[in-house]
């Protein structure tokens, strides 16, 4: 194992335990203001969002141009068919198997 | 404590978790092999970090040996949200020793937390308190609950994300395209689900769309910082909106 990437695992998974734990330890018996919880949601959302755009069109610096109009026709394909039958996994498989297509016949 | 009646009231109650899980287990494992990850990092990651957004969002930068400090800040920031899942948890632990609490912390996720909060409210509730202060809580019961949800379900994600490793590593060449993109397909597909409401939707688009420039104008804080100015943005319009 590469010893920089366990020193990183390591250290992330001590911030993650601090978020869990801490609140145990000082907040019992208080409540977290609503608007904060709405806002730190917001944030994962759009994370979430920056991660998946930088991971599906951007290579190190470059626009992604050749592969992005198809990465881009399967993400909406995949959002369309989870939204639509509310399952996440079916949307994957649809979004996944047109990429692997469109990469095939290219 | 464990595996007394109420620890596997809460293993059965987290059969939907641990559905939920197996995909998502899986194709993080997959990508993690893509990245170049070996089964040691993954299971460390998924054991100790345990949280499926945080260890999707670093997957690439580790790969890229991008600098610690953006690493981390992005996983921690994503990890904030653990904040006000674990107040919400708190009141109901009451009187568990602080010892007994410190490990069961480290196994509050999204979906662990749903679960047992729904209940504790619905079981409080039944008993006529309308706030925390005003009825009996059984702290030690409660805590015996959420590890049956919580230990079970950690178990199906780190074993999951093992599993999901190795069956990446039997696939044929060809099918690089399509495990890159696995997670963010399926990512996408949790979040529009999840959607409530119009300011959610907007956030998430315009930072699909400006995430691309930022990145190309610098690549290792460009995605961090827009995630965090359009967050913000959205959330201070919608605070704003409701106030006017």
């Amino acid at each position: 194992m590469d010893e920089t990437r366990v020193t990183v695992i390591l250290v992330m998974g001590g911030l993650a335990y601090a978020a869990r734990v801490l609140p145990q330890v000082l907040f019992i018996g208080n409540k977290f203001p609503e608007v904060w919880d709405r806002f730190l949601r917001y944030l994962s959302y759009s994370f979430i969002c920056g991660i998946i755009s930088n991971t599906l069109f951007v290579t190190g610096a470059r626009f992604d141009s050749g592969t992005a109009p198809h990465r881009a026709a399967a993400l909406v394909l995949a959002v369309f068919v989870a939204h639509r039958t509310k399952s996440p996994v079916t949307g994957m498989i649809i979004g996944t198997t047109l990429v692997l297509l469109l990469s095939w016949f290219r | 404590m464990l595996f007394s009646p109420r620890f596997r009231q809460g293993a059965k109650a987290a059969i939907p978790i641990w559905i939920a899980f197996v995909p998502s287990s899986l194709a993080w494992g997959i990508a993690a092999q893509a990245h170049g990850f070996h089964l040691g990092e993954v299971i460390l990651m998924s054991a100790w970090v345990y949280s499926g957004p945080a260890q999707f969002a670093v997957l690439a930068p580790i790969a890229a040996e991008k600098s610690s400090l953006q690493i981390l800040l992005a996983a921690s920031l994503m990890n904030l949200r653990f904040l006000p899942m674990s107040t919400a948890l708190a009141p109901y632990f009451r009187g568990v020793r602080l010892w007994r609490l410190l490990p069961a912390a480290h196994f509050i996720v999204a979906s662990s937390f749903v679960i047992p909060y729904l209940r504790f409210r619905q079981e409080f509730e039944s008993r006529g308190g309308a706030t925390t202060d005003q009825a009996p809580i059984d702290g030690q019961n409660n805590l015996s609950f959420f590890l049956g949800v919580g230990i079970t379900s950690f178990l199906v994600w780190v074993v999951g994300t093992g599993v999901g490793h190795e069956v990446a590593q039997g696939l044929p060449g060809g099918f690089e395209e399509g495990l890159k993109f696995i997670l963010p397909g399926y990512f996408a597909g949790l979040l529009v689900i999840d959607m409530r409401g119009r300011v959610l939707p907007l956030i998430c688009l315009a930072t699909l769309v400006a995430t691309i420039p930022a990145t190309l104008l610098s690549p290792d804080w460009g995605w961090i910082a827009t995630a965090i100015v359009v967050a913000t943005v959205g959330w201070s319009l919608e605070q704003w909106m409701k106030r006017a």
